[in-house]
């Protein structure tokens, strides 16, 4: 979300600390809170510019390619990415949670979460295809 | 590439298809996820989706986050879940179970009192909602004076009346063999339409001796109600077209 490990582990403390007992009404508050946390304090931070993605196709060889990259890329990415499609991204991502309940997390409709995740992968692909280029990913 | 037609719902679920198995717990998205599999395009889509996976379980986790998070489960989640409920064939079930255990309340409720000899009793009180006057002999008499009748002229020992029901006139009497062979003697009596039925009361399938019980036990049947007191081997059941309480007077009489 944020892109910056120290910066995630602050938000992760802060909101610990802040929970005294709040999980046990509502199993996701913890996350719920470490969202609004982690949108505050990117909303200090350096923004990354609004820019078009260009959009590629999936590609078979897209597995070949991620196993490239280094994870602080991918975080990167991700935290480039504009909200609410980052959260979405984040929280798909982290494979701990079903569809129902990444709508609920980040408040959005089954086709808002659709598009993004669909848009997401496929800007994700063409940036793929720029920094591991398919050939050398082979 | 091999293309599937999906609904625009399965194309929106098929899309945000969970990584790993155990998240799909959604009916809906499991339907949306089979139709896709038969697409290439799918077969993309989870292999890119499984490697970011893979890439983002990779992140190193700082040593005190990571003992607070195995510490705490994050992500409680109940067994049992509603939408489970609503699930066509956990619903279907559930109302089999409860239909089987209602007939099984039903049938306890029904037998608690039971007694040796209910289940003839019952059946004698179909008897007599279908016996119409013409099919016994008419015998104009006391109830108690059939006991005689009946020992004389078909040698059944002990067929009598009880004395709280001697003294009720009779229309007619017939005695008869009923599914198992057992001697029934029935008389219709003028008194509230009453039927009396005398019958060998339960034995012992191994010792033959019969299976006696105290007192008078009450019988429903297709809207008719019986007494039956068993003396000597034989019972005796006083049944009319009603309820417990219309046959609970001639009861209350009883010269014990």
């Amino acid at each position: 979300m944020l892109g910056d490990a120290r910066k995630a582990q602050e938000v992760l403390q802060a909101t610990l600390r802040s929970a005294n007992g709040e999980t046990l009404s509502d199993p996701f508050w913890l996350f719920r809170d470490a969202r609004w946390r982690c949108l505050e304090t990117s909303e200090h931070g350096l923004q990354a510019e609004q820019v078009d993605f260009q959009e590629h196709d999936l590609s078979p060889s897209a597995p070949a390619q991620i196993e490239r990259l280094d994870v602080n890329q991918l975080a990167i990415w991700i935290s480039a990415a504009p909200e609410p499609q980052r959260t979405a991204l984040a929280l798909f991502y982290l494979d701990e949670f079903n569809h129902r309940e990444i709508l609920s997390l980040a408040e959005l409709k089954i086709g808002e979460l659709s598009r993004l995740l669909a848009n997401g992968r496929r800007q994700f692909q063409a940036w793929l295809n720029t920094t591991v280029p398919q050939k050398e990913a082979k | 590439m091999k293309v599937v037609r999906l609904s625009r719902r399965q194309r929106l679920l098929a899309n945000c298809a969970p990584i790993s198995e155990e998240r799909m717990n959604d009916r809906a998205m499991r339907a949306a996820v089979f139709s896709a599999r038969r697409s290439g395009e799918f077969a993309n889509q989870q292999s890119f989706d499984r490697a970011m996976a893979a890439l983002v379980q990779s992140v190193p986790i700082p040593p005190e986050i990571g003992e607070w998070f195995s510490s705490e489960n994050l992500v409680p989640r109940s067994k049992w879940k509603w939408k489970m409920a609503q699930n066509p064939a956990v619903l279907a079930v559930a109302i089999a179970l409860a239909v089987i255990a209602g007939v099984f309340v039903i049938q306890f409720l029904e037998h608690r009192h039971d007694f040796p000899g209910a289940e003839a009793a019952r059946k004698l009180l179909m008897v007599a909602a279908s016996t119409r006057s013409v099919l016994l002999d008419p015998v104009r008499t006391d109830a108690g004076a059939l006991g005689d009748l009946f020992f004389m002229k078909h040698q059944l020992e002990h067929y009598d009346v009880p004395p709280e029901f001697a003294d009720f006139r009779t229309l007619g009497c017939r005695v008869f063999d009923d599914d198992e062979g057992h001697r029934v003697a029935q008389i219709w009596v003028i008194e509230k339409g009453m039927q009396f039925f005398i019958f060998p009361a339960e034995r012992n399938a191994k010792t033959g001796a019969a299976l006696s019980f105290s007192g008078r036990r009450y019988v429903e049947q297709e809207g008719w109600t019986g007494v039956v007191q068993e003396r000597n081997g034989v019972c005796f059941m006083a049944a009319l077209h009603g309820r417990e309480k219309d046959l609970a007077p001639y009861v209350s009489k009883t010269k014990e």
